[in-house]
């Protein structure tokens, strides 16, 4: 199955991204052993948002930024509002990194 | 609420992880310690930051760098060394250690050999300084500039003939052990004859006025070979093979060092221009995009399954429609 690596830079996988680092470092774990353990949380990370989570968001913005790259868009929107059932901020700016959700669909045979 | 959610996700996250990476922690040998760290230390951080109250302090930190350079365990992946220091290391310091005052009091001896760093420093110290720079500058000038000063080699009655046969046999046919035996025997050899030849010395100074001015003091010409730094023993030979005087020299260091400071300038801007885009957008969301539309200047963006990093907390989303419009 495919992954996205993208989740890795969300606080969760920072965190464990710099606990791999300092288990490897110090010996403990292979590099080999931890890129793995990244592996499993990308593939876990996207289940759990698949099947966990339900809220919907609105976002209203200006675009400053858009680029489309490698089939990963990458958004700059100024003066964001965003609005859901739990939040509702407006930001000065905001980054929007996606990744084609497509390619986590390959054909099953 | 939305804290609350983020915790339960992350905490199964976590959960999956740990139960699923288990054997392969028991293939590779790693113990059970281990594991429980792992799942220990990366509970503790995320799941108190999302709650009400602690924020961002521990979230800004570790999500502005990891934008683009999201982990060094990549760096790994990429074939680099798991250290880290060795990329560091790797740089200056082979060039670095070997600089003797040598290198940079000889700045026309191009491509000496070692044994010309191993063999004078002890007659060095020994005799006096004056002939053995004369000395040494005969080889170098015989070595590299024998084609260019055909004249004023033989000045010199005994020199060129060492120069000759020395030369040739250190560049191409003998081994590095062998010129140390070599140059240190030669060394002796000259180091008697210069001390007897002593009263000789001084013609040979008169003649060489080109390098004159820069070995009669041996400490002062250093000057025009520091300023380039760390890399004098390479920057230097460089304008002496082009231009043999040291009037040219000086003015071709003057110019080199600044050049080469700024294209390390340069590099460094890149990256920091490169970086400075990164920290500016603190608020970041991660996710996947179904449809991407646009009609005119109006966009519209359908996400799905995302994280939203904002004000230092966490928010997943399971759909997001974005509208937006160009400037």
């Amino acid at each position: 199955m495919a992954t996205f690596e993208l989740y890795r830079r969300s606080t969760i996988g920072t965190c464990l991204t710099e606990t791999l680092d300092d288990l490897v470092s110090s010996g403990a774990v292979s590099p080999e052993l931890a890129i793995q353990v990244l592996v499993q949380f990308d593939k876990s990370m996207t289940d759990a948002l698949e099947s966990q989570v339900k809220s919907k968001v609105n976002i209203k913005g200006h675009l400053h930024t858009y680029r489309f790259c490698d089939n990963v868009w990458t958004f700059i929107l100024t003066d964001a509002t965003f609005k859901s059932e739990e939040i509702s901020e407006t930001l000065s700016k905001v980054k929007i990194v996606a990744c084609d959700s497509k390619l986590l669909q390959p054909p099953h045979p | 609420m939305a804290s609350s959610n983020v915790s339960t996700v992350y905490i199964s996250v976590i959960d999956d992880v740990i139960s699923k990476v288990r054997e392969d922690f028991i293939t590779y040998g790693v113990g059970d310690a281990v594991l429980n760290e792992l799942q220990a230390t990366p509970l503790q951080t995320p799941i108190q930051t999302p709650l009400p109250g602690t924020d961002t302090g521990m979230y800004n930190i570790p999500t502005g760098p990891s934008d683009y350079a999201p982990s060094p365990i990549s760096d790994v992946r990429n074939g680099m060394a798991i250290n880290g220091a060795d990329p560091k290391t790797g740089r200056p310091s082979p060039y670095m250690p070997p600089p003797s005052p040598w290198m940079n009091q000889r700045p026309l001896g191009v491509d000496v050999n070692v044994a010309y760093v191993e063999g004078r420093e002890d007659p060095d110290r020994g005799v006096q300084p004056q002939p053995l720079t004369q000395d040494f500058l005969m080889m170098s000038s015989g070595k590299r500039k024998r084609d260019e000063y055909p004249g004023q080699l033989p000045s010199g009655s005994f020199v060129p003939q060492q120069d000759g046969s020395a030369d040739q046999i250190v560049e191409f046919i003998v081994s590095k052990e062998n010129t140390h035996q070599l140059w240190s025997s030669i060394i002796v050899k000259q180091e008697t004859l210069t001390q007897k030849v002593t009263p000789v010395i001084p013609q040979r100074d008169g003649i060489q006025d080109d390098y004159n001015d820069q070995f009669f003091f041996p400490g002062v010409p250093t000057e025009d070979y520091n300023t380039p730094g760390e890399s004098a023993e390479y920057r230097a030979p460089t304008p002496a093979v082009g231009t043999p005087k040291p009037r040219n020299d000086t003015g071709e260091d003057d110019d080199e060092p600044p050049l080469n400071e700024d294209d390390d300038d340069d590099d460094e801007l890149d990256d920091l221009e490169q970086g400075e885009d990164e920290p500016n957008t603190l608020h970041l969301v991660l996710a996947q995009f179904d449809k991407v539309t646009r009609t005119k200047n109006r966009w519209k963006c359908t996400l799905k399954d995302g994280i939203m990093h904002l004000n230092g907390r966490d928010v997943l989303f399971n759909k997001v429609c974005i509208f937006w419009s160009n400037f």
